[in-house]
């Protein structure tokens, strides 16, 4: 079967957006040819920020043939009451050119109807693609869309397309552009070029240096900076951005070393990482916390290394004397003088100025300086301040320099270094994978920074909802939970909430913030390991002490797979089946009759005390270790005892008690809702 | 070696040759070429479009004192306006660097992702900027939008930075080296000015007065709207961006405000649009 090369050419795509272009490219060209039933074998996408290209192996030459039932008249209308046709369903079969021997009876529902079984010859995979090839580029979602002649929109102009199945042309069109089997290779270091057939294609582009795979390309990224690692002693300051941009930059990298001019060797270490990582233009080199004095760059193409290198320097010469200039110019004030200007940056437009935000920030840390039992005057200090610095030059032209930069000046302001340590950390973790703060303040200010990135939305009625999430509520939500259960903060989040609420304008209540949280545990949990029913078990109520929540799903996680914990569920089950519905508040022991139900009560006696210590200790394992020896007075006292007796106060009795010692295990986890293996 | 002046000359004759009319600057104090109503006129309307001129363009908030080897309050633009731009652009402006004497085999050349956008003009379009060995040495965008209106056809707009690109040409770090002519430096034409300028931008320019006078000219502005006079009432919008520009360098501005008087310069400048699309190129007076 032949295979199958379709490479889109385009003017440069944004290099942060290239690779995104290229996977939507083959997610909808391969569910497009799924959906037409054209089977095919390999499929590798290659992609530069010039062309993003799909090499499909072994695709078949047709579509399989399909069978379609086409329903006629009822059995009743359409047969006569010897079986013979009727004239209505003479015409049924005259439309489809088909005879009395093709008709079939099917049941619908509660009559009996005429069908046709057609079949249908696939049609030619040629046909099809000339269909589906520009459909798939159609539906590639850009995050912005251009117009250059009057044709489709799409994110930069389609200047080429080349489509070859086996040795031949399909003959398609796409933005006005005739497919065909001229690509063009380097911009200055190659040559346009016609491909015989598709299997050719990632060896002719590198013969007109052209290295279509990202993944070769990543290798020559991560060989150069590891040379200069080894080189220098130097370790890279990459980010996953700067990542991205450097693979999308070039379609033939060529690495070139420069060198940082002494003179800026001064500044602030994260002021030159963040300048030569500007638009991801360079590689930055850091040593024992100190900037390096070489930088990486990846030309495109061949050209002269020791002329590029010359002008690397000077634009990273002129990039850092700026940033010298924005230094001195910010010093000439202090942080705190800068505050009260915040009034003038509004924040959005429902919840205020930043001002006000500061304001919220400070109620915030009120709250949790007393729940984390944290100096209450520094951590103020820290949230007055944290904001002032996007009133900064610096700030203004690095926008990634946020918090950082508050935190270096505010230390050359003479502030207490644990408050600049506060403010140069509250703004992580900024994505994922970023480092959270270190430092006790540092923590609880990114903690109060990012529920009130989400409060704040979700009060005015921005509750994430599937793709949108405009404030990016749904990763401060997740940066909260990570928080908590990262840094093992103790704390009772849902008073923290409910105490702020009122400072905020909106009339989302106060719970639709705690239930939006209780799903990022939900997730949390999730991705950490905990698989389904363990959080169920354990997120069954809401609880706004997050950290016990994850202590109590270790621990219950830990046990999954043991005989004594399923056969504990099957006797918790029981209990809670029983007393479900019920709500009766105490029972007597003293009206208890049978052994077994004086047993279970003792056990349930020393099983009490051991869980509440273990819980105070915040021991979850050894709760649930209490836990487990109630599994055999459990089942001897309902194979013993009839709960469910005439007598009224008897019956009542014994599922008060019953209900207490359900509510024994729920201060644990519902063991009921765990899936347990039958 | 290649002048100042000797690469003004170079881009003209290139540009004339691929049909561009080689205009002058606009009298008026402005940010960009963008704001020369060569461009800013030419864009709009179904009209087939072809401009380049040179553009001095006053930036007060960059302003060094003369100080800094590439930054200055007034810097040079080279500016191209291709309506409709041909499918073959972008190696068109790669033909017109090799034009001024750029051997681009030499060098490192991305199109580095940079969509453009003026707040103060209600425009906007996608493109990229160019960065030879690193450095930005032209914007090249493909406009959507002037003055709040979508544009059918879209032009190109390429601007180059002279001063950067003279640096690659005469191989010399600061611009104030630069020959602009053989017996004449960048420097000894605008070094004194550069400084003067940032002493007045930043020091000494009266924050009342330019209030006042942004006033007026809004006013005047509206006046002219009110009346057709299309023209006239472009100049007063200039006018108006560049006190603006300088009520920001002086950081007489609060952000809020900052923004306020963003917005009066772009309703005026989209107001601008507006008459000149229904008055101007309706009534088949354009030009």
């Amino acid at each position: 079967m032949p295979a199958l090369l379709v490479e889109i050419g385009v003017e440069d795509l944004p290099a942060e957006e290239a690779a995104d272009i290229a996977q939507s490219f083959r997610e909808n060209l391969l569910s497009g040819l799924r959906e037409a039933r054209l089977s095919f074998g390999k499929a590798r996408l290659f992609w530069t920020l010039r062309r993003f290209s799909l090499l499909l192996e072994d695709l078949a030459e047709r579509q399989e043939d399909a069978v379609e039932e086409v329903r006629g008249p009822a059995v009743s209308v359409g047969l006569d009451p010897q079986g013979n046709p009727t004239p209505a369903a003479e015409g049924f079969l005259r439309r489809y050119g088909a005879g009395p021997a093709d008709l079939v009876r099917k049941r619908v529902g509660e009559k009996e109807y005429l069908f046709l079984r057609l079949r249908r010859p696939g049609r030619p995979a040629e046909e099809i693609l000339k269909e589906i090839i520009p459909q798939a580029v159609r539906l590639i979602p850009c995050s912005k869309f251009m117009r250059w002649d009057g044709g489709m929109p799409f994110l930069r102009p389609i200047r080429w397309v080349v489509a070859i199945l086996g040795d031949k042309i399909i003959p398609l069109e796409l933005a006005g552009v005739s497919a065909g089997r001229k690509t063009f290779g380097h911009r200055f270091f190659g040559r346009s070029l016609a491909l015989a057939k598709p299997e050719e294609y990632v060896a002719k582009m590198k013969e007109v240096r052209v290295i279509v795979d990202p993944e070769e390309r990543a290798g020559i990224l991560r060989e150069a900076i590891r040379a200069v690692e080894e080189e220098y002693g130097a370790k890279a300051a990459l980010s996953e951005d700067l990542w991205t941009m450097i693979l999308g930059q070039t379609e033939w990298p060529n690495p070139v070393v420069g060198r940082i001019p002494r003179e800026f060797l001064g500044l602030p270490e994260p002021v030159v990482v963040a300048a030569l990582r500007e638009e991801g233009k360079f590689v930055p080199f850091t040593r024992a916390g100190e900037i390096a004095e070489v930088f990486l760059g990846f030309a495109e193409g061949e050209g002269n290394p020791e002329v590029i290198r010359r002008g690397y320097e000077r634009v990273v010469g002129i990039r850092l004397r700026d940033a010298m200039d924005f230094f001195a110019q910010d010093r000439r004030r202090t942080l705190e003088s800068r505050v009260p200007e915040l009034k003038g940056i509004v924040y959005e437009a429902r919840l205020g100025t930043v001002w006000d935000r500061v304001e919220r920030i400070r109620a915030l840390c009120r709250a949790l300086a007393r729940e984390l039992s944290l100096p209450q005057d520094l951590l103020d200090r820290a949230a007055f301040l944290c904001k002032a610095d996007l009133l900064t030059v610096m700030v203004r032209e690095f926008p990634e320099l946020e918090g950082v930069m508050g935190g270096i000046y505010a230390r050359l302001d003479g502030e207490r270094p644990e408050v600049a340590a506060a403010i140069s950390e509250h703004v992580r973790p900024r994505g994922k994978g970023d480092e959270l703060p270190q430092t006790p303040l540092g923590i609880a200010l990114s903690l109060a920074d990012k529920l009130d990135g989400v409060i704040g939305p979700i009060c005015v009625g921005e509750v994430p909802t599937g793709s949108r999430d405009p404030y990016g509520v749904r990763r401060r939500g997740s940066a909260i939970v990570r928080l908590i259960l990262e840094k093992g903060l103790r704390l009772q989040l849902f008073r923290v909430i409910e105490e702020v609420r009122p400072a905020y304008p909106g009339t989302e209540p106060a719970e639709t913030v705690k239930k939006f949280l209780w799903e990022r545990l939900r997730s949390a949990l999730e991705e950490r390991g905990i698989s389904y029913d363990v959080a169920e078990a354990v997120l069954f109520e809401m609880d706004g002490d997050f950290l016990g929540v994850w202590e109590r799903a270790q621990a219950l996680q830990a046990l999954v797979g043991r005989k004594e914990l399923s056969d504990l569920a099957l006797a918790f089950s029981r209990v809670r089946n029983i007393t479900r519905g019920h709500e009766i508040q105490g029972f007597d022991p003293g009206l208890f009759q049978e052994e077994a139900e004086n047993a279970l009560w003792q056990a349930y006696l020393e099983a009490k005390e051991r869980v509440e210590r273990a819980l105070a200790q915040h021991q979850p394992a050894q709760a649930l270790e209490a836990l487990l020896g109630l599994k055999s007075p459990i089942d001897r006292y309902f194979d013993d005892v009839l709960v469910m007796c005439e007598d009224q106060k008897l019956r009542e009795n014994r599922l008060g008690f019953l209900l207490a010692l359900s509510r024994l295990f729920l201060r644990v986890a519902d063991l009921s809702r765990l899936v347990v293996p039958t | 070696m290649k002048t100042f002046q000797d690469l003004i000359l170079a881009l003209h004759d290139f540009w004339r040759r691929e049909g561009c009319a080689i205009v002058e600057p606009y009298d008026l104090e402005k940010g960009a070429g963008t704001f020369n109503p060569a461009t800013f006129f030419g864009v709009l309307g179904p009209r087939p479009w072809r401009v380049a001129y040179v553009e001095p363009s006053r930036r007060p908030a960059d302003g060094r004192y003369g100080e800094n080897p590439i930054r200055f309050g007034l810097h040079h633009q080279y500016q191209v306006i291709l309506k409709p731009p041909p499918a073959d652009i972008q190696d068109l402006y790669l033909r017109s660097l090799e034009a001024i004497g750029l051997n681009l085999r030499e060098h490192d050349v991305k199109f580095s992702h940079d969509d453009w956008e003026s707040p103060t003009l209600g425009a906007w379009g996608v493109g990229w900027q160019i960065w030879l060995d690193g450095m930005e040495i032209t914007q090249f965008t493909y406009f959507q939008q002037m003055g709040g209106v979508d544009l059918d056809p879209v032009s190109v707009e390429l601007t180059y930075g002279l001063e950067r690109i003279a640096l690659f040409l005469q191989g010399v770090d600061s611009a104030f080296d630069l020959r602009w002519a053989g017996w004449l430096t960048y420097g000894e034409l605008f070094r004194e000015r550069e400084r003067q300028f940032s002493v007045y931008h930043f020091e000494k320019a009266s924050v009342e007065r330019a209030r006042t006078m942004f006033d007026f000219h809004e006013a005047e502005a509206r006046e002219c709207l009110s009346l057709g006079l299309v023209y006239p009432a472009y100049d007063h919008t200039l006018r108006c961006s560049h006190l603006f520009n300088t009520l920001d360098a002086r950081g007489a501005l609060a952000t809020a405000e900052r923004e306020s008087y963003i917005a009066r310069v772009r309703a005026l400048a989209r107001a601008c649009a507006e008459v000149y699309l229904a008055e101007v190129v309706r009534a088949g007076a354009f030009g």
